[in-house]
């Protein structure tokens, strides 16, 4: 102990490295600190700025660019950015693909230290009106930045979705006409059990009846479909094209502006499953299963049958290549009756923002639009993520037959609903004062699916019931505190055919 | 004052001289304060910074999408007094607590007990066993016991063989059994760093005690309740204060194995705080922060009772 005592200078005189030296613990000290600067100094790590990187990288600059779509990433990189950077040496292009509720989390931290990307997409923000973030000035407009109006999507572009106070903010990349309950199939044990692929079981009873022969004539333990349920806003999004394919025009009934979850339709809808899974054609272990869960399942051969999006083959083709060799096919959503329903989107929103913290903002035009170009449309068809916007470029792409298929499916069974946001400035106020209600939907279904409710009826009403309240509640706050002029009727569409697109003239003629 | 100063002249003088001792003490030993300081930013940025501003959102309307909120005094807490869903997930959190803690701790120790003995074999084998769990991602953990618990999993499979069940049951998504599937796997998860304690709890008794117990006549049992466990009571209060904090910090575990469903019947607190600041159409963020500050202060009011109830229980004894 003695030594030691003298080294670590228990007295800094009896430490002196030198009679005018400084003390070794001084030394020691002063080193430690020297160095904790240097490392303070030269730790800028993920705080730093997008900003600051693209000053530095001269001129061109550094595009920070966040998003959601794992199967465009190859895509996206070499025929979106690497061409751009071709013709642009000075610019650098870094995405960062997230997993969706990720990336709102990300955005949400990002916003609040301005650590914003350049572009991104505002998956994960819980389905918030753009129209609110907009109003929030999360974006810059960029419609004086590249001619958006002279595009091959100039007529897909809406006030109040894509346009706002005239400014242009973003362009769909993708098309409206689409839904997530289609009926992939793998062709193999559909075969195997005696069904004719080419011919969708065009009623919910057929659709069952086929389900329940894979489960009975194929080898080992394969089930007829798998309706993942762990996660509700899957079960929330089904259920609502089920609902509409037995007539219901969505969630809001548009002659009346009111809000029809208590419906005949969406009772029926989740009856349908309930017998699906009464008739244990299920895969036993749906409840325990998220989407992409789900896929794997499918694509390891235990279920035969999922209804999911059209982004489902190529996700497929990332995650598990082999069971699109072997063999995917895809039929038309079921209806209850012989008579054909329709499955209703509103106008397709923008799926790329550019952040009103960009310095980038014209170069992120720039490559957005060329995102609306036709021999780009034709690479994001092949990539068989959402059909793109001008989805007649798919029967030329290089794309999967069945992928092919369900994008000319979407064009027979899809129309373009009504949306309140276009008609009215205000709705959007009242969306976001509007508070969750739960359990909602998708929580309903759950309960359902999983015994612990059997009310469908009494649980459907109770929410139609509070998320009318709800809506109520807020028209009344957004009139009386920030002075908007909306009201039950920017919900009515009374000029609304069930057969036909609602398109921009429609809006005109309310 | 002034009475004060008269009475305790010694005091006050001995506190100035500490006074005018500090900025001294900091000149000479800077360098210490200096090699402090990365722990201080560290804690007040990633620890007190946070708490506090938790304390401040509280008291207000913040969405998500919006950059500041605006102050609404305690409308959040009235909310979160109505809200159903919360103290369903105040409830599940307690559960959890009651039920898993104790868990934990007891056949953390019964596992200690037996692998402290000298005539256990393969020692080494069994602690690294218990342990290996401990150093695996709780996320993965969730998602490996999604497989192995569903309807399909080998352990629905197993207890139907073995007449048990009468038919696969998906263990982490039926309501009745989800909060339980959570708190069984995150006890086997947890059980290898409490057996650690234990075992180091152990091996702090003399062994001499334990042959005088054996002179003198004692049991296996008797020496263990009269012997052993007094002796573990200090480190008993450590363990299960720890295990408790930890049973509160749950949430990629859950997430991952139930996501809080089905119906809610799984939601601990966490994830009730993660689905209304993240996952709500509108993120509320001031919501989702006076529900941490509303549990944190219910937790504390519990435990307070709890204290109190065992010191009056105590005194009860002790009088009759």
């Amino acid at each position: 102990m003695g030594p030691h005592r003298r080294i670590l200078g228990a007295r800094p005189d009896a430490a002196s490295v030198g009679r005018h030296g400084i003390s070794r613990r001084q030394f020691v000290g002063g080193t430690g600190a020297g160095l904790l600067a240097a490392a303070l100094a030269g730790c800028t790590g993920g705080g730093q700025l997008a900003r600051e990187s693209q000053n530095a990288a001269g001129p061109g600059g550094a595009l920070q660019w966040w998003d959601q779509f794992r199967p465009l990433t190859k895509m996206l990189e070499n025929d979106l950015f690497a061409p751009y950077k071709k013709e642009h040496p000075g610019v650098t292009i870094t995405r960062r693909q997230m997993d969706t509720p990720d990336l709102g989390q990300a955005l949400q931290v990002a916003r609040r230290s301005n650590q914003m990307p350049d572009v991104h997409s505002i998956a994960g923000l819980g389905g918030i009106s753009p129209a609110a973030l907009v109003s929030e000035k999360w974006f810059q407009p960029i419609g004086k930045l590249a001619d958006f109006e002279g595009s091959p999507v100039s007529d897909l572009l809406y006030d109040g979705i894509h346009r706002f106070d005239g400014e242009i903010y973003t362009v769909p990349p993708f098309s409206a006409r689409w839904h997530d309950a289609v009926p992939w199939f793998n062709t193999a044990l559909i075969k195997e059990a005696g069904v004719d692929p080419e011919e969708s079981p065009a009623t919910w009873d057929k659709l069952r009846e086929v389900a329940r022969r894979i489960t009975q004539k194929t080898a080992g333990d394969v089930y007829g479909i798998v309706v993942p349920s762990k996660d509700t806003e899957y079960l929330q999004f089904l259920v609502h094209r089920l609902a509409m394919t037995a007539g219901a025009p969505g969630a809001i009934d548009w002659a009346t502006g009111k809000y029809v979850f208590d419906s005949q339709p969406y009772i029926d809808a989740i009856e349908f499953l309930v017998s699906l899974q009464t008739d244990k054609i299920v895969h036993p272990a749906s409840a325990s299963m998220g989407a992409r869960d789900a896929r794997a399942r499918w694509a390891a051969g235990q279920a035969a049958i999922y209804p999911w999006g059209a982004w489902f083959i190529g996700g497929l083709r990332v995650d598990e290549p082999e069971a699109v060799e072997r063999g995917v096919g895809v039929w038309h959503i079921p209806c209850p009756e012989t008579t054909r329903n329709f499955v209703y989107n509103p106008p397709q929103p923008g799926m790329l923002w550019v952040s009103s913290q960009s310095k980038q903002a014209k170069t992120a035009a720039e490559i957005m639009l060329r995102m609306t170009t036709k021999e780009f449309q034709l690479k994001l068809a092949a990539a068989m993520d959402q059909p793109p916007a001008l989805a007649e470029v798919v029967a030329e792409a290089d794309v999967h037959p069945a992928y092919k298929r369900c994008v000319d499916y979407f064009q027979d069974d899809v129309r373009i609903s009504p949306s309140p946001e276009v008609g009215n400035p205000g709705v959007w106020q009242v969306l976001a004062e509007m508070r969750d209600i739960h359990p909602n939907l998708g929580d309903i279904v759950q309960s359902v699916l999983t015994g612990s409710t059997s009310d469908i009826a009494g649980e459907l009403k109770r929410f139609n019931d509070a998320i009318s309240a709800e809506r109520e509640r807020a028209i009344k706050v957004v009139r009386e505190e920030k002075g908007a002029k909306v009201d039950l009727n920017a919900w009515i569409f009374a000029n609304w055919d069930p057969k036909a697109d609602y398109d921009q003239q429609a809006y005109a003629g309310r | 004052m002034t009475t004060t100063q008269e009475r305790n002249p010694p005091a006050t003088v001995a506190a100035r001289r500490r006074r005018w001792e500090w900025p001294q003490r900091l000149r000479k030993d800077w360098w210490i304060y200096v090699f402090l300081l990365p722990t201080i930013i560290g804690y007040g940025t990633y620890t007190i910074y946070p708490l506090l501003a938790s304390w401040w959102f509280a008291f207000l309307d913040w969405p998500g999408f919006a950059t500041s909120g605006t102050f609404i005094g305690i409308e959040n807490f009235e909310r979160l007094l109505e809200d159903d869903l919360f103290w369903n997930a105040f409830w599940n959190s307690i559960v959890f607590l009651v039920v898993a803690v104790p868990l934990r701790v007891g056949l953390a120790l019964a596992l200690a007990i037996l692998l402290n003995r000298k005539k256990t074999p393969f020692k080494g084998f069994f602690r690294t066993l218990f342990f290996l769990p401990v150093v695996t991602t709780g996320a993965i953990v969730g998602v490996v016991f999604t497989l192995l618990l569903d309807a399909g999993g080998p352990v629905s499979l197993s207890m139907v063989a073995s007449g048990l069940l009468d038919s696969p049951a998906n263990f982490a998504a039926d309501a009745g059994t989800s909060l339980y599937a959570g708190i069984a796997v995150w006890v086997w998860k947890w059980l290898g760093i409490t057996l650690i304690y234990w075992l180091a709890a152990l091996q702090t008794i003399p062994q001499g005690v334990h042959e005088a117990a054996m002179i003198d006549g004692a049991g296996a049992w008797a020496e263990f309740r009269r012997v052993t466990m007094p002796l573990l009571v200090p480190f008993l209060v450590i363990i299960t204060l720890i295990d408790t904090v930890a049973a509160l910090n749950v949430f990629d575990l859950m997430q991952t194995l139930t996501g809080g469903g089905p119906s809610f019947s799984s939601e601990v607190i966490e994830i009730y705080i993660f689905r209304t600041a993240f996952q709500a159409t509108v993120p509320q963020l001031g919501y989702a922060s006076a529900a941490a500050v509303l549990f944190g202060l219910l937790t504390m009011a519990l435990a307070v009772a709890q204290a109190l109830g065992f010191r009056w229980a105590r005194s009860r004894i002790g009088s009759a």
